[in-house]
């Protein structure tokens, strides 16, 4: 009788430990989700054909080893470029275009393009749902020739907070690359 | 036949004085003898406790007691000795009665610890407890911070949901938490998150200081929690209790049951079932609410046991859920992000704006802790017994973070699944009044796996140790010696990109020497020696990435050796009449401390430059003090003080060390009164709370600040330590008779004046203030009849 009950006691818990092992999951692949490991800054110049790419790269994003691009931005003066970006994931194969599922969610992001010490002007953006800027494309107009700045490009992730008039300040960075410029 | 000396057996003797009249004298006397339900010796020291009358008597050499001037009612009576379990009960005294009681021998009793101590589960352990209606106070409030109540331990908290026992200035994998003698062991190594404990099912927490007990593995050099559950009833019959708790500030309601029983057919069959459910919503601090801090939890588990004289075992199984959320604010791109967020000084008003929910939204937390033990006992011989204890628990983690693009799949980004299988045999033994000991091996066997974003590898363990330990008593000194050795293999460490690992194998020795001396009645002087040390865990080996709410690089090196931490911890107890005092004093020096080292530059990533981080060793010194204070001005009127005191410097960088608790100044005020038979135990209790500011922290790091003229400086934290705070706390309780019911009844109250303040050890400084005031009130009920005697 008390063998029975030792042996009874000890068998129920052999059987959960048996279904606390058995309910495993399936492994994913390593890769983040939505992970952007690529920014490319693709500048057209207006009335031209002509497009010059500048490219951050980071394949096995944060973390890691560092980037293995890292372009300087040269443009030259006196020029109006039609920008597009493009957002990628490059971890994987083929690599994914991150910069449709922004569009199609465009009312929760915003790009800003900040010049520093170098003579860019910015405007013409594009535009969410709402009439809001976007900023997936827009327009750099460049002036006089001079030495290097930077051009920083930052996505801001702001779900039901963008309105107009943001600060770069306002929502979550999903990107913020601050390219070396110079405009010779 | 057997079964019978397990049952607490009593008699009483009726002196019938006045027949069927009423006597309204208080001239009864209630007497009897305490012996050990095993042994049959009597129990000399065992203490009678009639707490709503604060009579409180001890035993003499023969195990006798005498309470006299007693009025004919009723009674709630407690009994305990310090090698024995409690045993409470609910008598009608008409006259003098005589009342004879064997205690469950609890020292080396099966529901007492996982490996059982001859010399109690804790030994010559110096620490501190918490329990009775002390504990009471803390119902509904995480692990952590009821733990908090011991001096000497304070919290690392994350947010208003997130919270871990520190101990000393050490955390996470350097404290061990024991639930119901085992090691609790899910991804201790995260400081934010927090141990996966129903506290609710514990009658007493305890914290043992420092490495002064090996009996649960080398790791524990910061000390160890243990979460213990009250024996389960020796007497046939049904009883139970029900716990309920509501909070003000977060309108957060707690529901606890257990029922519990006896068979009476077959009485050394016993069992209980517990179970916890808890909802909280969104907190507020005093200016504005923090956005998805609710938090849901819902825990059960199961006991059966069957015990005899001299064999026994018992079954364990516990589930643990929560879901809780994190405050949206606290979810930062980039390091900008949260500069922007520290100099705004108050999250953005989308945050604050959101007002009161239950929802609990992305980011989140989704937790599932399952355990199953079963323990054997059977004694060999005479003057010794065999324990042994299987155990299985997996720990299901799943982090949700903020996603960037709604139509993405709404898994989790985290997952981790940690398997953890151990046996322990230990033998306790006895040789006459003076020696005691315990022998034990312990295995585990462990594997991990992660089923999404890397941030520790898939791995294996196997972790093997043995131990020793013997105590010897004469007169006023008790000395106790203890040697283990520990052997830790990682194995099959793998990420799930294809890319392996070394094998990592370690192994060394702990000891132990503990010292009591009672020089006297009112004194006890403690004093232990030890060495014990940790090997370095997985994340301290392998991790390589963001860690996204700190804002850094952390890495981790698989070149990292363990960590060696020798001690000496000494406390003196004085208990005085009206004066009690404890004082304890440590100093502790760890060799190979693992700690996160600054490095220079940051590390470029697409979403800007973040500090990097490298697991790094140190030589190190931490020091310290608790204390203890408590007088009686009156009867009615105590005052207590408790300090507790850290300095944790970095020896190799002669400078200090980040992270460490500031001093912590407590101060309480009880009055307690009587209110005739139907309110009992009323007290009224002013708290007012002192936290200094941290001054001490590392000169300069790797964070680049912009100072407000505009110059950069190179500094260990973003932010520096906030100021100093003072917190008034307020706590009212009673037992009122509700029909023939006692139910215990506790208010509470925090921050009462509303006060906006930081706490370093809260990760969530950057962001937010604490919480403002929450007032709760706890109902504890018991279910059933509690054993009567006529």
């Amino acid at each position: 009788m008390k063998k029975n009950t030792l042996s009874k006691l000890m068998f129920l818990a052999l059987s959960a430990t048996v279904l606390a092992t058995a309910c495993k999951k399936e492994k994913d692949d390593e890769n983040e989700e939505e992970l952007i490991t690529t920014l490319r800054v693709n500048a057209r110049e207006a009335g031209t054909t002509t497009t010059t790419s500048f490219l951050f790269r980071d394949p096995d994003g944060d973390g890691g080893a560092g980037p293995t691009r890292f372009d300087t931005i040269r443009l030259a003066p006196n020029k109006t470029y039609n920008i597009t970006l493009e957002f990628l994931n490059e971890s994987v194969t083929p690599a994914e275009n991150i910069t449709d599922e922004i569009l199609a969610e465009a009312g929760d992001h915003q790009v800003y393009h900040v010049p520093a010490g170098v003579n860019i002007t910015v405007n013409t953006f594009n535009v969410d749902a709402a009439g809001l800027p976007l900023g997936t494309t827009a327009n750099w107009v460049t002036g006089a020739a001079g030495g290097f700045g930077t051009l920083r490009i930052a996505l801001k992730h702001k779900p039901g907070q963008k309105t107009a008039g943001d600060a770069i300040t306002k929502g979550e960075t999903d990107i913020d690359v601050n390219f070396v410029t110079r405009v010779q | 036949m057997h079964t019978r000396r397990l049952i607490i057996i009593f008699w009483i003797l009726m002196a019938q004085l006045g027949g069927t009249v009423v006597q309204a004298q208080c001239n009864h006397r209630l007497f009897g003898r305490v012996t050990d339900a095993d042994t049959h010796e009597v129990l000399q020291g065992a203490v009678v406790t009639i707490g709503a009358l604060r009579l409180q008597v001890l035993t003499d050499s023969l195990g006798a007691f005498s309470l006299p001037g007693l009025c004919v009612g009723t009674y709630d009576i407690e009994i305990s000795h310090i090698s024995c379990g409690k045993v409470a009960y609910h008598i009608h005294l008409k006259g003098d009665a005589r009342y004879d009681v064997q205690l469950p021998h609890a020292a080396n009793a099966l529901a007492d610890v996982n490996v059982v101590g001859s010399s109690g589960s804790k030994g010559l352990a110096i620490g501190g407890q918490i329990k009775g209606r002390a504990l009471e106070a803390k119902r509904g409030l995480s692990l952590a911070e009821s733990l908090q109540e011991i001096s000497g331990v304070s919290i690392l908290q994350t947010g208003t949901n997130i919270y871990k026992p520190v101990i000393h200035g050490l955390h996470s994998n350097r404290v061990l938490i024991l639930n119901n003698g085992i090691r609790q062991e899910g991804q201790q190594w995260g400081s934010e998150h927090a141990p996966e404990v129903d506290a609710y099912i514990a009658n007493r927490l305890s914290v043992i200081k420092g490495a002064s007990t090996l009996r649960y593995g080398a790791d524990a050099i910061g000390g160890v929690v243990l979460v213990e559950p009250r024996l389960l009833p020796a007497v046939p019959g049904i009883c139970g209790e029900l716990n309920l708790a509501a909070f003000s500030n977060n309108a957060m309601g707690v529901v606890s049951g257990i029922v519990e029983g006896n068979l009476k057919k077959h009485p050394a069959f016993a069992w209980r079932l517990q179970g916890t459910a808890k909802r909280g919503g969104n907190a507020r601090t005093p200016q504005y609410w923090l956005a998805n801090s609710g938090i849901t939890e819902f825990n059960f588990s199961a006991t059966a046991g069957w015990r005899m004289a001299h064999k026994g075992v018992e079954i364990f199984f516990s589930q643990f859920n929560t879901e809780l959320g994190i405050f949206s604010g606290s979810h930062i791109g980039n390091t900008t992000d949260l500069i922007t967020a520290i100099n705004s000084g108050r999250p953005v008003d989308f945050y604050t704006q959101q007002g009161f929910t239950y929802a609990i939204d992305r980011p989140k937390q989704v937790v599932q802790h399952n355990l199953v033990k079963v323990k054997a006992f059977i004694n060999t011989g005479k003057a010794s017994r065999l324990n042994v204890v299987l155990s299985t628990q997996y720990n299901s983690r799943m982090e949700y973070d903020v996603k960037r693009f709604q139509a993405v799949e709404s898994g989790p980004q985290l997952d981790i699944g940690l398997l953890t299988t151990a046996a322990d045999v230990v033998w306790d033994h006895y040789k006459g009044e003076k020696w005691r000991g315990t022998i034990g091996t312990t295995a585990s066997y462990q594997a991990n796996d992660y089923f999404r974003r890397f941030f520790i590898p898939n791995y294996k363990s196997v972790n093997l140790a043995a131990f020793a330990i013997e105590k010897y008593s004469t007169g006023p000194w008790e000395i106790e010696a203890g040697l283990r050795y520990d052997y830790r293999s990682l194995y099959d460490i793998t990420r799930n990109n294809g890319a392996n690992f070394a094998n990592q194998n370690f192994g060394s020795a702990t000891g132990n020497v503990s010292v009591n001396y009672k020089p006297g009645p009112r004194w006890l002087v403690q004093a232990s020696a030890n060495s014990a040390w940790r090997p370095p865990q997985v994340n301290e080996l392998f991790s390589d990435g963001l860690h996204h709410g700190a804002a850094r690089i952390e890495k981790g090196d698989q070149t990292l050796k363990a960590e060696r931490a020798n001690g000496l911890m000494t406390q003196v107890n004085y208990q005085g009449k009206r004066l009690v005092i404890e004082v304890t004093g440590y100093v502790k020096w760890i060799d190979n401390f693992i700690y996160l080292r600054p490095t220079y530059p940051p590390q470029l990533t697409i979403r800007g430059a973040f500090p990097s981080f490298l697991y790094a060793q140190t030589n190190t010194r931490l020091h310290g003090l608790d204390a203890l204070v408590q007088y009686a001005i009156s009867q009615h009127l105590q005052w207590s003080g408790k300090a507790s005191l850290v300095r944790a410097w970095n020896l190799s960088q002669g400078d200090w060390l980040i992270q460490m608790p500031p001093d912590r100044l407590e101060n309480a005020l009880t009055y307690t009164f009587g209110g005739g038979t139907r309110w009992t135990n009323n007290y009224v209790k002013l708290m007012v709370t002192h936290v200094a500011r941290q001054t001490r922290v590392p000169a300069s790091g790797n964070i680049e600040i912009m100072k407000p003229n505009g110059s950069l400086e190179m500094a260990s934290d973003y932010a520096p330590p906030p100021p100093s705070y003072m917190l008034l706390g307020a706590e009212a309780g009673t037992t009122v008779m509700m029909g023939k019911k006692p139910v215990g009844l506790v208010f509470t109250g925090t921050n009462l004046t509303n006060n906006r303040y930081r706490d370093y050890m809260n990760a969530f400084r950057y962001f937010t203030d604490e919480m403002g005031i929450n007032v709760a009130v706890k109902v504890k009920v018991p279910l059933g009849k509690p054993l009567t005697m006529h």
